[in-house]
């Protein structure tokens, strides 16, 4: 797992004239994350050190997904001269990502080779893989776990970003966690790097946002040490509970108005040579009710029953 | 989203001796009798502690088809005989059920005063634009340039906002939601009927066999489809040139304030008149 690019992890002075690093090949970083977690923060600290450290620094984001919880990214490249301000794909050097499956969605960017891969561990579970769901189900959220993800990257690491931040007493601070984790990747004094995490948090939180930062630090120390600390807190697997949607359609109650047919989602509903609606494809149903709720005459009542009751009941 | 309602059987809550009730194939009145059903069932609300009054129309039908105390009133009349109902027995869920012309034209004013009044009441008004059982008449919602058999080149009125009118005379608690959205309806209705003064709330139904077929607005889940449509909450706009329904149209909670309940008011004055009696 060891990175043979990666600086030591020394802490250095803070100089109050950097002198320029070479690097003639500009260093890319993609943080990534979903809106409200402070990827743009992060970025912002990571362009500033660069450019009072004498780089070149291009950054380019997505913003304004915060309220929407979105996804968001921001693209931030430094060297001695930059000129394409995005990161094209499988030319991150290191990409940061606040929430498990936007790191997931962003592997692709990720120098194949060379690239490390630092990872919240946080789900934040999309609106839209919740949808059409048997009740019970898992949700249509990445199942990857943080090994088989492993195998993918050259370098990569699932840290608990979000746990860790909570302990200190604010989870807000996780993204600046991840910066510590970051900053182990790249050559700059850790004094420069606190001075500049310090301009950028409020206030108030300096101490905490400091801690965090440390802790981020020392938490890729030990996991990059020999011994097999991974760091990958095991991804729990959602439970499946198998539901079987049976319908009960009262016939005599039935006045064809097709509005069952039409509006199921999956199209498992017809009307048959007597123009009364039956369950054409039971293999499709979901048990998602619209039927039911839509049934103007109360013709349709879902039963949701457990497959394992179900099947017994098939064998009386 | 996935709602599950595993213990909310509808024909708990039917006279199962009435069904299958009168009304049209497609017709949304069913679908928001059973969101109120539903809502009554989620708030656990006893039927022998429920008053379903209605009026004249296909929506005041719907009384009969409720296992509750029913009262199928007069045209127009039914938030007066539920004023009263609700004054003599403060104890009961009174819940009037009205359709558009039942409660904007024929009652109108019993409507207006009903919401100044702000008695606890939740009045549902299912608004299908039409008077459907007479005959198709034009009605006080019907959006401009429809077709009814009063209207035969299209109607040139201009339509009644209810929910403008039930806030500005003073409703408690004001809402809109269409048929087509059934668990929002339901938690609307639900606020509805915890709200503790008057509760208005217009559900936009589709009349299919003579509004729809008069209109030609399709069948049955063309015009249910169209809702989603046509009936945007108000921050989207309306994109459609041809609207079923007037303009675009604000759904969910439209307005809710804590006025001074009626009810409670009236009791105090009575109970004061009683003790000085008793003095004399």
């Amino acid at each position: 797992m060891s990175g043979s690019k990666l600086a030591s992890v020394e802490a250095g002075e803070a100089s109050a004239a950097p002198a320029p690093i070479a690097r003639k090949t500009p260093f890319n970083v993609l943080i990534v994350g979903v809106g409200g977690q402070g990827v743009i923060m992060v970025s912002k600290v990571l362009a500033a050190l660069a450019q009072w450290r004498g780089f070149e620094v291009k950054q380019s984001e997505v913003h304004g997904m915060a309220k929407r919880g979105g996804s968001v990214f921001s693209h931030v490249r430094f060297g001695e001269r930059v000129w394409s301000p995005t990161i094209a794909k499988g030319e991150a050097d290191v990409l940061i990502a606040l929430e498990w499956a936007e790191g997931l969605r962003w592997l692709p960017y990720l120098k194949p080779a060379t690239g490390i891969f630092i990872c919240d561990t946080k789900r934040i579970v999309p609106p839209f893989a919740c949808l059409n769901r048997k009740p019970g189900a898992p949700m249509r959220y990445s199942r990857e776990t943080a090994e088989q993800v492993a195998n993918y990257v050259a370098e990569g690491y699932a840290i608990d970003a979000t746990t860790m931040a909570e302990e200190l007493g604010n989870e807000r601070a996780a993204n600046v966690v991840l910066l510590g984790a970051l900053s182990t990747a790249l050559d700059f004094p850790i004094a420069d790097w606190e001075s500049t995490v310090s301009e950028f948090v409020p206030k108030k939180t300096i101490a905490v946002n400091l801690e965090a930062f440390r802790l981020g630090r020392t938490w890729i120390a030990e996991a990059r040490s020999p011994a097999p600390a991974t760091g990958t807190p095991p991804l729990l697997p959602l439970a499946e509970v198998p539901f079987t949607p049976r319908l009960e359609i009262n016939a005599a109650w039935c006045k064809s108005c097709d509005i069952c047919v039409k509006m199921c989602p999956e199209r498992c509903l017809r009307l048959n040579d007597d123009r009364i609606a039956e369950l054409a494809n039971p293999e499709k149903c979901t048990g998602c009710r619209l039927c039911e709720w839509l049934c103007p005459d109360f013709a349709i009542r879902v039963h949701l029953e457990a497959q394992g009751k179900a099947a017994e009941e098939a064998a009386r | 989203m996935f709602t599950d309602a595993p213990n909310f059987d509808v024909r708990d809550y039917l006279r199962l001796e009435m069904m299958p009730h009168f009304l049209c194939p497609g017709c949304g009145h069913g679908i928001a009798l059973r969101a109120l059903l539903w809502a009554l069932h989620d708030l656990a609300i006893d039927k022998d502690k429920l008053a379903i009054v209605s009026g004249i129309g296909c929506a005041g039908r719907l009384s009969a088809y409720i296992d509750a105390n029913t009262f199928h009133t007069t045209h127009g009349r039914p938030l007066a005989f539920a004023t009263g109902l609700a004054l003599a027995r403060p104890d009961l869920h009174v819940v009037v059920i009205s359709g558009d012309g039942d409660c904007l034209a024929i009652g109108g004013n019993h409507l207006i005063h009903a919401c100044r009044r702000n008695l606890k009441l939740t009045c549902l008004m299912l608004n299908n634009e039409i008077y459907g059982m007479t005959g198709g008449q034009v009605s006080p919602t019907t959006a401009e340039t429809r077709l009814t058999t009063t209207t035969p080149l299209g109607n040139n009125e201009p339509s009644f906002d209810a929910c403008a009118l039930a806030s500005a005379a003073g409703a408690g608690f004001v809402g809109r939601e269409v048929t087509r959205h059934v668990p929002k309806l339901k938690e609307l209705m639900k606020a509805g009927l915890e709200h503790p003064g008057f509760a208005f709330i217009e559900v936009l139904t589709d009349c299919t066999e003579v509004y729809g077929r008069k209109n030609e607005l399709g069948s049955s889940p063309e015009m249910i489809m169209r809702q989603k449509s046509d009936m945007r909450p108000s921050a989207y706009r309306n994109t459609v040139d041809t609207p079923f329904h007037p303009t675009s149209l604000p759904t969910g909670i439209l307005m809710q304030n804590d006025r001074p309940e009626y009810g409670a008011a009236y009791r105090r004055a009575a109970a004061l008149a009683a003790a000085k009696g008793a003095k004399k």
